[in-house]
C-alpha cells in the first residue's frame, strides 16, 4: 500500500520519477522521453514508460490522448521527434518495424483478403525464408493454439469477426516476437465475444510468457487484462499502476474521473498534521480523512463512485461530524431508474447532481443522506 | 428490394446509376401509385406506360447504336447485294499481316502500360520521399489531356531519323549521324500508345491502391516485407480487378485509334484502323472495311469476355 502510493506519486511527477522506476525495475521495453509531432501538433509530450519482460501493460485513454501514437512509435511506424525506444537495453528508435522483434495486431486486423488463413499466418515465416515444411508445422501449431484448425483454407471474407481476430493474433504470434503489440484488437467484436476473447488473449499471453502492450479505450478491458495500466491524457502519462492502484488510489482528478469516480462535489478543507479536516458546508457534514503525506487546503474537488457509497433516509442532525469521520451529503432524489441489480438515483446535492446506486429505491422528492466512506472519497486540490 | 440490390452487385462496375432492365417491377409499382393518385381516367395497361417512358432512350440506343452496328455487320457479309464471305477472304488475303501486327502492337502496349502504371501507382502508394511522390503525382497525368493526333505529331518530330531524340544523342556524342535510325515504325506506335494510355491506367490503379486498407501494407512491413514484395504480394492482388479493367479499356481504345498509325507508320504493315480508312477513302470499299471492323470487334470482344469471366468468378466467390 505504502509503496504503491509512492510509486504512483513518482510516476505522477513525470520524467525523473519514471525513469528512476524504469531503471530500478528490470525494464525489457523502455520508452524514454518520447515526443511525437504531427505537423505542429505535439501528440506525445515526453512519455516515459518501462515494461518488464513477460508483463502485460495496457495503454488506456480516451480517443486522441496519444495511446495509439505511442504504440505505433514503439512498433516503428512513427519516429519520435526526440527520445528513445529501447528493447532489452538496445536502442531501436531508428530501426524499421521488422527489426525490433515486435509484432503488431491491428484494430482492423489488416488481414490480406487475397490470402487464405494459412497464407496469412505463414507470411511472416515465408519472408524469413523458412523451409516450407517448417512453415507448415508452425502454422499448424498456431492454428491449434488458437482453435483455427478447420479454417486453414478459408479466406478472411469467409470468417467471423472473432475468427478474423484470432487469425490476426496468429499471424503476429507465428514469427515468435519478443513483444506483442495490440491496437484495440477487441473493439470490432460483439460485446459478448469480446468478454471471452479478453480472457483468451491474457491466458495465451501468460502461457507464452510474451511481453504485451495493449491499447484500449475500454476501462474494464484494461482492468481485466493488464498487469499494469498506463493512463494517458492529452499526450502525457497521467498515472501508471496496477489495476487496483489506479482504481482505488487515483493520482489525479482526471484519473479518478476516468476510472469511474464521476460524481464531483466541491468541498473546503485544511490539513492539520496527518489529518485533512473537511469543513461542514450547506450540503455536507464535516469529516476527517488521513492526509497520507498530502497537504490539501482550501477548495477541493471531491470525487466518488456511485456504487461505493451508502444511501439512507435523511436523519436529524446529519451535518455534524459522525463517529467514523466519514463524509455525509444531504440531497433530494430527482430521478430513479433500475439498470439491474441496484437502483440508480440522480440526487441533487445543492447545485451539483450525483448518481448513486442503492439496493433499495428512494422515491422522487425524498430527502436523503449519502455516506461516503473515507476510502471511497478521492480528494484533489481544485484547479 | 433485396433481389434488386443483389443484381447491382452482380453487374458491379459502373452499373449503379443505370436503371436495371430487370427492375420493371419497381417501375410498375411507381406507376400504379401515380394512377391511384390521378384517378382511373387513363386506364392504360401498366406495361405500356412503362414502355412509353423508356421509349425515347430506347429509340436513341436503337437508332444511333444498334442499327449502324447491325448494318455494318450485315455489310461485312454483303457482296453486290448477296450474302458472301468474299469480303473476309479479301480482308485476310490483303491484311492478315496487318491484323497480326495490330494484335501484337496492342498486346505489347497493354503489357507495357500495365508495367508502367504498376510502377507509378506503386510509387505513389508506397514511396517514402514525399517530395518525389508529389512531383510524380503532379506530372504523370499530363498525357491524359493531349489528344492522340497531337501525341502522334509530337512523336513524329521526336522519333524521326533526324528528329529531336537522335539529334540529342548525336549532340551528346552517344551516336554518329550515320548510325541514326528512325523509330517511326511499330516502335513509334508502341511508344505513342504507352505514353498516352499509361496515365489513364495509372490514374485508375493509384486510386484503387490508395483506397485499400493501409494497415494491410503496414502489417506486411511489420513482418519484414520490403517495398517490392509489398507491391507484388500485398497491394497488387487487392487491385488486380481495377488493373484488368484499365488494361481492357486501354486495349479497346488503342484498337480504335486511327491518327497514331497514320501519323507514325503509314506504311505496310500497319494497323487495321488505317486499312479501314484506306479501303473507304481510296476505294469506297465498304464491304472489306466492314469485314475488318468486325474482325477488330471480335478481338475486343475476346478481351471483354476475359474481363466478364473474371468479374463473374470474383462475385461468385
Amino acid at each position: 500500500m505504502e509503496r504503491s502510493i509512492i510509486l504512483a506519486r513518482l510516476c505522477n511527477k513525470g520524467r525523473g520519477g519514471l525513469s528512476q522506476r524504469g531503471i530500478s525495475l528490470n525494464a525489457f521495453l523502455e520508452v524514454v522521453n518520447a515526443r511525437v509531432l504531427y505537423g505542429q501538433n505535439e501528440v506525445l509530450k515526453g512519455v516515459n514508460l518501462a515494461v518488464e519482460k513477460g508483463e502485460f501493460v495496457a495503454l488506456l485513454g480516451s480517443s486522441g490522448c496519444g495511446k495509439t501514437t505511442l504504440l505505433r512509435s514503439i512498433a516503428g511506424f512513427n519516429t519520435p521527434a526526440s527520445g528513445a525506444i529501447r528493447v532489452n537495453g538496445r536502442d531501436v528508435t531508428g530501426l524499421p518495424p521488422d527489426k525490433r522483434g515486435m509484432a503488431l495486431v491491428f484494430q482492423s486486423y489488416a488481414l490480406w483478403p487475397h490470402m487464405t488463413v494459412d497464407q496469412n499466418i505463414g507470411y511472416g515465416l515465408k519472408l524469413r525464408r523458412m523451409p516450407k515444411a517448417t512453415i507448415e508445422a508452425r502454422v499448424t501449431e498456431i492454428k491449434r493454439l488458437l482453435g483455427l484448425d478447420a479454417l486453414g483454407a478459408r479466406k478472411p471474407a469467409n470468417l467471423s469477426g472473432g475468427q478474423r481476430q484470432r487469425v490476426a493474433l496468429g499471424r503476429a504470434l507465428a514469427i515468435q516476437p519478443d513483444i506483442l503489440l495490440l491496437d484495440e484488437p477487441l473493439s470490432n467484436l460483439d460485446a459478448r465475444i469480446r468478454l471471452t476473447v479478453r480472457h483468451e488473449i491474457t491466458a495465451l499471453q501468460r502461457r507464452l510468457g510474451i511481453t504485451a502492450v495493449h491499447v484500449t479505450h475500454d476501462r474494464e478491458e484494461a482492468m481485466v487484462m493488464a498487469d499494469r495500466i498506463v493512463i494517458l491524457n492529452n499526450g502525457e502519462i497521467a498515472q501508471v499502476g496496477t489495476p487496483e492502484d489506479v482504481y482505488n488510489r487515483p493520482a489525479s482528478d482526471f484519473v479518478a474521473a476516468f476510472m469511474g469516480a464521476e460524481n464531483l462535489i466541491e468541498l473546503s478543507a485544511v490539513t492539520k498534521g496527518d489529518r485533512v479536516e473537511i469543513a461542514a458546508g450547506s450540503f455536507n457534514s464535516a469529516a476527517v480523512a488521513s492526509a497520507r503525506g498530502r497537504t490539501l487546503s482550501g477548495p477541493l474537488n471531491a470525487r466518488f463512485r456511485g456504487e461505493s457509497v451508502e444511501l439512507s433516509d435523511a436523519g436529524g442532525a446529519i451535518l455534524s461530524v459522525q463517529g467514523d469521520g466519514s463524509l455525509r451529503l444531504s440531497g433530494v432524489v430527482e430521478q430513479t431508474s433500475y439498470p439491474g441489480g441496484l437502483w440508480r438515483h440522480v440526487i441533487a446535492v445543492g447545485p451539483a447532481h450525483v448518481i448513486v446506486d442503492s439496493p433499495r429505491s428512494f422515491e422522487i422528492g425524498r430527502r436523503v443522506s449519502i455516506r461516503i466512506p473515507e476510502e471511497a472519497l478521492f480528494l484533489f486540490p481544485k484547479q | 428490394m433485396n433481389a434488386r440490390s443483389e443484381t447491382k452487385v452482380v453487374h458491379g462496375w459502373g452499373s449503379e446509376e443505370l436503371p436495371q432492365p430487370d427492375s420493371a417491377g419497381a417501375f410498375r409499382t411507381i406507376h400504379a401509385d401515380s394512377l391511384k393518385a390521378g384517378g382511373r381516367r387513363f386506364a392504360m395497361p401498366i406495361h405500356l406506360i412503362g414502355f412509353l417512358l423508356v421509349a425515347p432512350a430506347l429509340a436513341i440506343v436503337v437508332l444511333l447504336f444498334i442499327v449502324p452496328l447491325v448494318s455494318s455487320i450485315t455489310g461485312a457479309f454483303d457482296v453486290g447485294g448477296a450474302f458472301s464471305l468474299g469480303n473476309f477472304t479479301k480482308a485476310f488475303e490483303l491484311y492478315s499481316r496487318d491484323m497480326l501486327f495490330t494484335l501484337t502492337i496492342v498486346l505489347m502496349s497493354s503489357a507495357l502500360i500495365g508495367l508502367f502504371s504498376i510502377m507509378i501507382g506503386g510509387y505513389l502508394t508506397l514511396g517514402s520521399n514525399p517530395r518525389a511522390v508529389a512531383i510524380l503525382r503532379w506530372i504523370y497525368r499530363w498525357p491524359l489531356f493531349i489528344p492522340f493526333i497531337v501525341v502522334g505529331q509530337i512523336l513524329r518530330t521526336f522519333l524521326a531519323k533526324n528528329g529531336l531524340m537522335n539529334n540529342i544523342f548525336i549532340e551528346l556524342g552517344l551516336m554518329t549521324p550515320l548510325s541514326a535510325v528512325s523509330f517511326l515504325d511499330w516502335r513509334g506506335i508502341v511508344i505513342a500508345f504507352v505514353w498516352k494510355q499509361t496515365p489513364f491506367v495509372a490514374l485508375l490503379l493509384s486510386g484503387a491502391m490508395a483506397s485499400i486498407d493501409r494497415s494491410t501494407i503496414e502489417a506486411a512491413r511489420n513482418l519484414g516485407a520490403n517495398r517490392l514484395r509489398i507491391l507484388i504480394e500485398i497491394v497488387l492482388p487487392q487491385v488486380r480487378t481495377t488493373l484488368l479493367v484499365g488494361l481492357i479499356l486501354s486495349f479497346v481504345t488503342m484498337m480504335s485509334v486511327l491518327s497514331v498509325p497514320l501519323m507514325i507508320n503509314a506504311q505496310s504493315p500497319t494497323m487495321i484502323t488505317a486499312n479501314m480508312a484506306f479501303r473507304i477513302n481510296a476505294y469506297r470499299d465498304y464491304g472489306v472495311a466492314n469485314a475488318l471492323g468486325l474482325i477488330s470487334l471480335l478481338m475486343t470482344s475476346a478481351v471483354a469476355w476475359v474481363y466478364l469471366r473474371q468479374t463473374m468468378r470474383e462475385h461468385s466467390r
